[in-house]
């Protein structure tokens, strides 16, 4: 029952063989495909192949203008989306000259760091399924959803906000609503050391991460690696800290680092993270309600913008690492050209090939999911 | 120890010639030189002034002016600034050197670059196809590829109109404007 033309090819014999492993797979968030060549379960090679997920976002921006640009850029990373509005804001904000008023600022802040441990609990849950612990997945992305409930109340969007606009944010914060995420920090902090348990201390992870997918401090600088996975190796370097926007530059937080460089340091960097954005989260929560004043500052009309010509560069710490945008303007009332530099741009192409070699099959998936890479990013 | 590497790359950018430099900011330094002398300074800037990190190359295309301008943020984790250089380089044919030795990270932007753009980086490792795998017309970034006259002339609005669309149009619903009569 073989087709007309099938014809038998012969090969020498070998152990060799090429898989095709994605763009389904569970290693990753959205669709991705690589191309290993195994011998045995043995990685020799490794070739990522994106493009699954490519809508042209950068191309579309030069045709739509600066204001409408809000509503698509949060879609170039799903489970993150909230860095790319803030980015794309403060470039035209620099731009344009426009003073963002202080209490814009701070609900900025407060925005970033829930979208942060929407993010976090996302990966550690994700990291876990890829190393068939369900358990830790249902919790991560239960909890998530309580973080996408404050969302929901604070912009009216549950993943996608659109409400980091250029000038300040959408509207200010509804009555209550500090209390309640208060409380949510207060259930998200009791639950740390249930994760602890579940998954950051057992064995079953411990064991299954540790010196998978390792770097050293030298390869991630030399690669271009940022965010967690940098510090996994060592180096506390955080855009917040060290290139500060907004006003993280008064807040005081910590920079978590591991020294060991593995999928284990990457999850456990993660881990203190989310304690680091509670931390930051309560010291806006006491914060806010004391600076006062217009939550944006006044911007013409937006339907017929022109914004003025110049160009920027600006770059915030998404919770995947460093993530930037370059804004040129002529002038007009749409953008002449955005491009997004995504943190996954490295770490899911480079940084992954060169991790994959050398390491088993089934332990491909955790390497994708300790980087943390989002596809979208890659492809835009 | 920083501030006074930024004296020193003050000094140092102030020497060079064909390099017009501004100080943007406390972080950021915009470098303006000539496409001959980039891969120089930027060996430079990474050799002995700690820029380690290449955050981005960006690619605008300037049409009007028949250019393509590079622009290379490269950024330092000691001295906790980021100098973007710009240089531009003819349109046409559009090709440019590789700085992949210098900094690895280039060869994911110089691929995209030539994906998108259709510049040509001689020595980068891999020029090959990545993103737009089933794409065989012209670099779709250039400001002369027109997406929506590309779209009009490749698609049929009339191909998407199946008959239960028809259906629900004769009793009074559906899409009663086609897309090309609203604009």
């Amino acid at each position: 029952m073989r087709p007309e033309n099938y014809q038998a090819k012969s090969q020498p014999p070998s152990n060799e063989y090429e898989l095709n492993f994605g763009p389904n797979h569970p290693g990753i968030e959205g669709n991705y495909a690589f191309k290993v060549k195994l011998n045995g379960d043995e990685v020799l090679e490794a070739r990522a192949d994106a493009g699954y997920l490519h809508r042209g976002f950068e191309k579309l921006m030069e045709g739509r203008l600066w204001i409408q640009n809000i509503a698509l850029v949060p879609r170039i990373c799903v489970p993150d989306p909230v860095p790319m509005e803030v980015c794309y804001s403060l470039a035209i904000e620099e731009i344009g000259g426009l003073e963002v008023p202080e209490r814009a600022q701070w609900i900025r802040v407060m925005h970033l760091e829930m979208s942060r441990l929407a993010a976090h609990l996302f990966a550690f849950g994700g990291h876990a399924a890829t190393t068939g612990m369900y358990t830790p997945m249902f919790w991560g992305v239960a909890d998530r959803d309580l973080v996408l409930d404050r969302f929901e109340e604070l912009t009216g969007g549950r993943v996608y906000s659109i409400y980091n606009i250029p000038g300040g944010v959408r509207r200010d914060i509804p009555d209550g609503f500090l209390e309640r995420l208060s409380s949510l920090l207060d259930y998200l902090e009791s639950r740390l050391p249930d994760y602890d348990n579940l998954f950051f201390t057992n064995q079953v992870f411990v064991k299954r991460a540790r010196d998978v997918g390792k770097m050293t401090q030298e390869q991630a600088l030399k690669w271009g690696v940022t965010g967690p996975n940098l510090r996994a190796t060592g180096l506390a370097f955080d855009v917040r800290r060290d290139d500060p926007y907004l006003v993280y530059d008064r807040i005081e937080f910590d920079i978590p680092t591991e020294p060991g460089g593995d999928a284990l340091s990457r999850n456990l960097v993660r881990r203190a993270e989310l304690k680091q954005s509670i931390h930051i989260l309560r010291q806006v929560i006491d914060r806010l309600p004391s600076i006062k004043g217009p939550i944006r500052c006044p911007i013409p009309n937006p339907l017929a913008w022109n914004v003025p010509a110049g160009e920027a560069y600006t770059r915030v710490e998404s919770s995947k690492g460093e993530l930037a945008y370059y804004v040129v303007s002529t002038g007009g009332d749409k953008p002449y050209r955005v491009h997004v530099r995504g943190p996954s741009s490295m770490h899911a192409v480079q940084v992954l090939e060169n991790l994959a070699v050398g390491c088993r099959l089934e332990d491909i998936a955790q390497i994708m999911f300790s980087l943390d890479a989002c596809p979208p990013e890659v492809d835009r | 120890m920083s501030k006074e590497l930024n004296i020193w790359l003050d000094n140092l950018l102030e020497d060079i010639e064909s390099v017009q430099f501004k100080r943007k900011s406390s972080r950021r330094v915009r470098v303006d030189v000539a496409s001959e002398a980039l891969p120089a300074l930027l060996e430079l800037l990474q050799g002995h002034a700690s820029y380690v990190h290449l955050s981005a190359i960006s690619c605008v295309d300037w049409i009007a002016d028949n250019e393509f301008e590079l622009v290379y943020h490269v950024w330092s984790y000691e001295t906790r600034s980021l100098v973007s250089a710009h240089t531009r380089i003819p349109r046409d044919p559009g090709v440019y050197l590789s700085i992949y030795d210098l900094y690895q990270p280039a060869a994911f932007f110089e691929r995209d670059i030539h994906e998108m753009f259709g510049v040509y980086f001689e020595g980068s490792p891999d020029m090959g196809k990545f993103i737009l795998t089933e794409w065989d017309g012209p670099p779709p970034m250039r400001k002369d590829f027109d997406s929506e006259a590309f779209v009009n002339q490749t698609f049929s609005w009339e191909q998407y109109h199946p008959q239960w669309l028809k259906d629900i149009e004769e009793q009074g619903g559906g899409i009663t404007t086609r897309p090309e009569d609203v604009r």
